[in-house]
């Protein structure tokens, strides 16, 4: 069912033929002008680090800093970051990483905008609390988790002894095998908040009236859940989720300041290696084609965001 | 269907007084308009029939049934909302299936059930289509057939037409009264538009402040209002009052002005003023049952023209008497201009006489 013909049940006639892009362009270039002096300055700081990365990307850079005696190579960086083991190994961490974050986080914001969405005694206290992580810096939030994690002097090794769920504290992140979902624990308590208001305020949206309706026909509370609310939610979760799987895919700081990566490469993902390739190993080309790779799929997702948003549009403007 | 028992209903938000013990009767197959201005409590009322809010006092049954504790899908009850509520992703035929899904009846029963209210209601040919397809008036309808697919023992319907244009209104307000009469409906039905209630209700409720100020036939509440406001709230043009003295005592009474003039009350109307608690009463009279003369007339009393409105078939005026303003109608083709002196001449045998203190309506002494 698309939302167009809605529109056009109403008045009689086809839609006059678009003229071609240029054309309107040139209709409009008195409004071009005005935005000008902003692409300009996006050009600037914006597509010419874009171009530029592109360029190294198919260069080898020498070990000094001076960027200008690159030599071009071609491909050779894309075909040695594709054959690398490591590519793969980042790669699938980062996947782990962006999924596990998004859906947890999502699912934790779903929750708590649930929650907090119906009336009780110190709600405003409530969502307050919960939106601390979000506005806490991403650093100082990270060396606290850090200590947190701290296999002889954490709070949460202590309680974990202290319960007796173990005998001796666990060391969560100088583990291979534990270091990542660790990290994935402390991003997905930073994210959840972002998540959650966003969708408190979708949540804002769905009519008072169809609630009662529902609860009149006879739903209940899962019911009306499921048949009034999540539909009215379902594209601002769209755009949440696109929204945590960009900033998830882009994540940084919490990696680099808890673990730089290690123990092992285990807590490793692109950000952080392409960080450590280009600004610790000096390997700027290998680097930029990391980044350009990454760029790339990012604007696929930004594609997708888009779409989400402008469907958005198309739909409240049928009704 | 079933009859409709409110019993000392309060509702209270803090101190506030929403609903203020309330009891009326619905009776089985009635249709009852609960009118008043905004904030009222009549939304508050139907809304605590329905059980979508908490009662703070008294008691409501459904039938024989007491239904103060019962959830409203217990409560066997179908609402229709003002902004008709309809599920925007679900196609009409889901609309309508909604209610049935959830009491969990056979994919059969619920198609046949949803056939029949179609056809009641003259959609079948939507039953494929999402609500924004709809028109006002299909809306309408739709939400109606979803009140009515599952033979509920009460319709509530809070102000079901005022999102409609004014002529899909009147043809919708028709085919209401249809609908009641076909199924022998009990509806308990709020409205703030007064004609909407004179027109469509057997019973109506008059509400101001969370109290139930009148509860009679519509033709009682217009001949007989009990007290000032439900004067000036039913009939439009409004009721006109304006305060006046009683002069004299017994059966030869007079109502004077603050400006000296006065004329004098009938024998009727002369034991009613003696009834009033003081000495001041309010005098309330409607546009028909006022004469209007353009030279000095005994009994009648001196005003200015203020405004006319002519409408076609009648022309309204607004005159100044001393310092009310009183709405008379003349026919179309006397000509009233603004300023030019008038003489009011009231029907004594359907003026109203209330309380200058209380605002009550006076009965004879």
């Amino acid at each position: 069912m698309s939302s167009g013909q809605a529109i056009f049940t109403d008045g009689p006639g086809t839609a006059p033929r678009r003229p071609g892009l240029f054309s309107r362009m040139w209709k409009q270039r008195a409004d071009y002008l005005y935005v000008l002096p902003a692409i300009i300055v996006m050009l600037i700081v914006i597509g010419y680090p874009i171009y530029y990365t592109i360029d190294l990307s198919f260069s080898r850079t020498p070990t000094t800093l001076k960027l200008s005696d690159k030599t071009f190579v071609g491909l050779q960086n894309y075909v040695a970051i594709l054959t690398s083991p490591n590519f793969w190994k980042v790669t699938w961490q980062t996947l782990v990483w962006t999924v596990l974050s998004t859906i947890f986080a999502f699912g934790l914001g779903l929750g708590a905008a649930l929650s907090l969405h119906r009336e009780f005694a110190g709600r405003a206290f409530m969502r307050g609390l919960l939106l601390i992580p979000w506005v806490i810096s991403a650093v100082a939030a990270s060396y606290v988790w850090k200590w947190l994690y701290h296999s002889d002097f954490g709070a949460i090794g202590a309680l974990m002894v202290q319960i007796g769920v173990t005998d001796e504290p666990i060391n969560f992140i100088d583990n291979t095998r534990t270091s990542l979902y660790a990290l994935i624990v402390v991003n997905v308590w930073k994210e959840f908040s972002f998540a959650m208001i966003m969708l408190m305020a979708g949540l804002q949206t769905v009519p008072e009236s169809l609630l009662r309706a529902a609860q009149v026909d006879g739903a209940n509370a899962w019911q009306r859940f499921w048949h009034v609310t999540w539909p009215h939610l379902s594209g601002v979760s769209m755009v949440t989720i696109l929204l945590l799987v960009v900033q998830n895919f882009n994540s940084f700081i919490i990696p680099f300041v808890m673990t730089g990566g290690g123990p092992a490469g285990s807590t490793h993902i692109w950000i952080t290696h392409i960080y450590e390739i280009a600004f610790q190993r000096q390997n700027w080309g290998a680097g930029a084609a990391y980044a350009v790779i990454l760029f790339i799929l990012m604007m696929i997702l930004g594609i997708f965001y888009v779409r989400a948003l402008t469907r958005g549009d198309a739909t409240r403007a049928g009704t | 269907m079933a009859e409709v028992i409110l019993n000392q209903v309060v509702k209270t938000y803090g101190s506030i007084y929403a609903v203020n013990h309330v009891s009326l009767t619905v009776a089985d197959g009635e249709f009852v308009a609960l009118v008043g201005p905004s904030g009222c409590g009549k939304t508050t009322t139907l809304n605590l029939i329905a059980g979508l809010i908490p009662m703070s006092g008294g008691d409501i049954y459904i039938g024989d049934k007491l239904v103060n504790d019962l959830d409203p899908k217990d409560r066997d009850i179908a609402m229709v909302f003002q902004n008709y509520a309809l599920y925007p992703n679900k196609t009409v035929f889901k609309n309508l299936a909604f209610p049935l899904q959830m009491r969990k009846l056979s994919k059969d029963v619920i198609d046949s059930k949803v056939m029949a209210a179609a056809k009641v209601l003259d959609i079948t040919h939507l039953l494929e289509r999402k609500p924004r397809e709809l028109s006002g008036g299909q809306q309408q309808r739709v939400a109606l057939g979803r009140a009515l697919v599952r033979d509920p023992r009460a319709f509530l319907m809070d102000e079901p037409l005022s999102n409609l244009d004014a002529k899909l209104r009147v043809q919708m307000r028709s085919e209401l009264k249809r609908f009641h009469h076909e199924l022998n409906a009990t509806v308990v039905y709020v409205t703030h538009d007064q004609l909407e209630a004179v027109t469509m209700s057997d019973k109506m409720a008059v509400m101001d402040g969370g109290y139930l100020q009148q509860y009679d036939t519509p033709k009682n509440v217009f001949d007989h209002p009990r007290n000032t406001f439900v004067a000036s709230f039913v009939g439009s043009p409004a009721m006109s009052l304006f305060p006046l003295e009683i002069i004299g005592a017994g059966t030869s009474v007079s109502l004077g002005s603050p400006e000296g003039w006065s004329f004098p009350l009938n024998e009727l109307n002369s034991r009613k003023a003696n009834a009033s608690t003081g000495k001041k009463v309010i005098l309330g009279a409607r546009h028909s049952t006022i004469t209007v003369h353009k030279t000095a007339h005994p009994g009648a009393v001196p005003g200015k023209v203020y405004t006319v409105e002519p409408t076609g078939d009648v022309t309204f005026a607004q005159v100044f008497v001393g310092d009310s303003i009183v709405v008379v109608s003349v026919e179309p083709q006397v000509m009233l201009r603004l300023d030019e002196p008038v003489w009011l001449e009231f029907d004594q045998d359907r003026m109203h006489l209330f309380d200058g203190q209380t605002q009550l309506a006076l009965n004879p002494a």
